[in-house]
């Protein structure tokens, strides 16, 4: 060990290699990931930034947001589940009421079989049919298909050693809907679920579960992934949460904010924009108790000549208006495009049943 | 091997004399100490003002200039490239010259670089504070203090090996492996890290994950390289013995180069899994290289440690760098991979490993080296003017490291807590009740800066002695 260059070319080889795995690999791995698109839209996750929001991600660089914040929504377990919305109706749909009783009771015997398919540890009665109905020539055959079904289930469960519960049975699940058939699973599981109860008539759709605690926090529907960041740079992941994560802020409900929060009106987006900016003003207004820094400097107090700046805003103790300058309304606007609820293929989420949405609306330019 | 001062004197014929060597290192050796232990005060204030900020809100509000989100990266690259790059360039440069007996090649260029090194730091701190930081941890400094910063380094650097190059004593010491490991290390991550990053912009995630990268070969290698070339050559030195092992040396310096690259990357989550994984790994498997190198010390000082340790002030600083670099080791190894990890992602805890690793590992070694050197190089003396402002240097830095490890760990093993489990409150648990914590690492960055300013102090008295004797008084 006495020739320096050895010594060099040796150094060398050492840092090539970690190199190749942790500069190159990655880029190899990621250098070509593109936003992906949205099923039955003719959107991409992630979208490009509006113009205002771009700039508000020059605010949070030059202001160090990342310092305290972190954009990396995290996941411990990603489950999947199973869920009847529709018993649908087939051939195997039989009405169990008399026919000139004037009400229905559609039993579709196909999808108790699937049901019971999906979940061995339910178990399965056999339908009580009035007597004038089992000799219908249409539902005789139905009726016999399902007992030789019954029976074949029976066989398959004693081989494969399947005790079914007596006291709980798939009938009962599928009287309510709509009903979690299967929930936390392995997503093979629950795949085969969704075929089983398809096949049979009904409508059945794929419940994803992400779970771990940022998310029970409300701060975002999924991980983050790769994939969010494709349109950044810089990249401002952050390493640090001495405040909340930022990565789904846009899309975050009132109550899962630090210092919970409830809309007042039904002009949701207006409200949002209005809240980031009191905080950005002085967060003690909405948090007493908050660390965040105020960022005052982005407020003028007299109305400013430039046009595009004059919507004042009404701060709480205070009886005169402030007005946002161009770079605040631009932070918000970064802000409210933070979103993770959109799934990708690498991290879905449940199609969105219906939560309260609020469109990321930027500020008039 | 042998310990350096038992190398057989003249070696070489050409060989220069001691004091020709000592001369010409004291232009830009003490230069860089001196400006490197300014940058370390300096650092450690902007650190100890930002970290109030963190639970006194309102301290400093309302001008941007200071908001924590820039104050906070200028403390951290102002100890970074201010304090522990421009220390090592004057420990290696010192050590070339000691421990190969060779005149430093170009004194007044390596202090006109020097110069402009600072230059580009100054220049780096007030584009953060301005608000041009790029965003990347380690890489804040905006591309017109980059540019500067590698183009000064590369004269300082270039310098440096042809001095190596130049030298009369062929044997390479243990010391210089790091010295040299170092020395390349640093352009080549630099240069790699800045052309992807402000030149090539490699596409989302990647720009995290390189940044991490080169966050952690500075730390990792450069850094604690640079501190280990300190221990190597003062251990054995201090006790007057030869080094333990040769072979342990060698295989623990290849393995760290060899492992050191891919450790710390567990911050990363929004990245493939197999990132930080493998990273994981990495923070395990160098556990092995830190104790072959820090038991090959051991060894060499066993028996002699307790009457060093009352002896020599440079000794007492090497033996806790020494020990916190084990405890560091051990504890990204624990908390690197896995749960662990993850219980600690995004904490105080893990955030802290920067702040040991540069004032604690790497810090308390050039701080005790300097204590060495200065002396030598300006009064011709073991010792600086004044043993209580050695103690006091000694002891506040110490007490500085303590606080502000135990004050970020416990905060961070609260947030980690909180964290965990959804149903705690963050605002309430991991943001106000850290506060106690967080006022300890204040403390601390106090006690750090108290540390520089009594080095300060010393070296100024020092110098003024040196004045003394040679113009035959100031007066
Ligand atoms: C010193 C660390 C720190 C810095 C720097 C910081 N924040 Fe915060 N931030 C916090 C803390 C602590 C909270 C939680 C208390 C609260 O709601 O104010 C928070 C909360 C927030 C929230 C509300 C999120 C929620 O879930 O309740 C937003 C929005 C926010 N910060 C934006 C910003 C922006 C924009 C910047 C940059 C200008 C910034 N923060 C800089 C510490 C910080």
């Amino acid at each position: 060990m006495n020739h320096g260059p050895l010594i060099a070319a040796g150094a060398f080889v050492s840092l090539a290699f970690s190199w190749a795995a942790l500069v190159m690999a990655p880029q190899v791995q990621l250098g070509s990931l593109a936003p992906a698109s949205i099923p039955n839209t003719s959107d991409v996750h992630p979208a490009n930034r509006p113009g205002l929001a771009a700039q508000g991600a020059e605010v949070y660089r030059s202001l160090g947001c990342y310092q305290c914040h972190t954009r990396q929504v995290r996941q411990d377990a990603l489950l999947y589940g199973v869920r009847l919305v529709d018993r649908g109706s087939n051939a195997s749909t039989i009405n169990l009421e008399l026919p000139d009783s004037g009400r229905t009771n559609l039993v579709n015997f196909n999808l108790l079989i699937a049901l019971a398919k999906s979940r061995a540890d339910l178990g399965i009665t056999p339908v009580a049919v009035p007597a004038v109905l089992a000799a219908d020539t249409n539902v005789a055959p139905v009726l016999k298909e399902f007992a030789t079904e019954l029976k074949l289930l029976k066989q398959f469960d004693d081989k494969a050693q399947v005790v079914r519960s007596t006291s709980k049975t798939v009938n009962e699940l599928a009287a309510a809907l709509p009903v979690e058939v299967l929930e936390r699973t392995g997503p093979d599981e629950a795949e085969r679920a969704v075929k089983l109860l398809n096949d049979a008539g009904g409508k059945a759709e794929l419940v994803i579960y992400n779970l771990g605690p940022d998310i029970e926090r409300g701060w975002g529907a999924r991980r983050s992934v790769a994939r969010d960041f494709v349109n950044d740079s810089p990249v401002l992941l952050g390493s640090l949460r001495a405040g909340p994560d930022l990565a789904c802020l846009g899309s975050r409900a009132p109550e899962k904010f630090a210092a919970a929060w409830k809309f007042a009106s039904t002009n949701l987006a207006s409200e949002m924009e209005q809240r980031l900016l009191i905080h950005l003003y002085n967060p003690r207004l909405v948090a007493p108790a908050s660390t965040c820094p105020s960022a005052k400097y982005l407020f003028a107090t007299k109305q400013p000549d430039q046009r595009f700046a004059g919507e004042s805003l009404q701060v709480p103790g205070s009886d005169k208006p402030v007005y946002p300058r161009h770079d605040a309304r631009a932070l918000v606007a970064y802000l409210l495009d933070q979103r993770l609820d959109v799934g990708l293929p690498e991290a879905p989420v449940t199609k969105p049943s219906g939560p309260a949405k609020i469109a990321a609306a930027p500020a008039k330019p | 091997m042998t310990a350096p001062q038992i190398s057989p004197p003249a070696a070489c014929a050409t060989a220069p004399s001691a004091v020709a060597v000592e001369a010409s290192c004291r232009l830009p050796v003490l230069f860089f100490a001196f400006s490197s232990a300014t940058w370390l005060l300096f650092g450690a204030v902007l650190a100890l003002l930002s970290s109030i900020q963190v639970y006194q809100p309102a301290f400093m509000e309302g001008c941007p200039w200071v908001t924590y989100g820039r104050l906070r990266p200028a403390a951290v690259n102002s100890l970074v490239y201010g304090f522990a790059l421009q220390a090592s360039f004057g420990l290696a440069l010192w050590l070339i010259a000691r421990l190969g007996r060779v005149e430093l090649t170009s004194p007044l260029g390596l202090f006109i670089a020097g110069k402009f090194w600072n230059l580009a730091v100054t220049v780096g701190v007030i584009g953060i504070l301005a608000g041009d930081a790029t965003g990347f941890d380690l890489l804040e400094f905006p591309l017109y203090a980059a540019l500067p910063l590698f183009a000064s380094y590369a004269c300082i650097g270039a310098w440096a090996l042809i001095t190596l190059k130049a030298r009369t004593e062929r044997t390479l010491y243990v010391s210089l492996w790091f010295v040299l490991a170092s020395l390349l290390w640093f352009p080549w991550i630099l240069s790699s890290a800045q052309g992807l990053l402000l030149g090539w912009r490699v596409p989302g995630v990647v720009q995290a994950i390189v940044a991490g990268w080169f966050g952690n070969n500075l730390l990792q290698v450069v850094l604690i390289g640079m501190a280990l070339a300190v221990m190597f050559y003062f251990v054995p030195k201090v006790v007057g013995r030869p080094l333990h092992s040769q072979s342990l040396a060698q295989n623990g310096f290849w393995l760290l180069l060899l492992i050191g690259g891919w450790t710390g990357l567990s911050q990363l989550s929004a990245v493939p899994a197999w990132i930080p994984a493998v990273s994981g790994a990495a923070n395990v498997l160098l556990v092995v290289p830190v104790i072959v190198l820090i038991y090959n010390l051991y060894r060499t000082a066993d028996g002699e440690i307790a009457e060093a340790w009352k002896r020599s002030g440079v000794f007492r600083f090497v033996t806790v760098a020494a020990f916190l670099l084990l405890l560091v080791t051990l504890r990204n190894a624990v908390f690197g991979i896995g749960s662990g990890a993850r219980y600690t992602q995004f904490t105080y805890f893990a955030g802290a490993r920067t702040d040991i690793m540069v004032l604690g590992v790497f810090g308390l070694s050039a701080l005790g080296a300097l204590h060495y050197i200065v002396p030598r190089l300006t009064v011709a003396q073991d010792e600086l003017p004044s043993d209580g402002l050695v103690d006091l240097a000694f002891w506040a830095s110490i007490v500085g490291l303590i606080s502000l490890a135990i004050g970020y760990s416990l905060a961070g093993l609260t947030q980690g807590a909180v964290g965990a489990t959804a149903d705690r409150n963050f605002l309430g648990e991991a943001v106000t009740g850290v506060a106690g914590h967080l006022k300890l690492v204040t403390f601390g960055y106090g006690a750090i800066g108290v540390g520089a300013l009594a080095f300060l102090v010393n070296f100024a008295l020092a110098l003024r002695r040196c004045c003394v004797a040679c113009c035959g008084g100031v007066r």
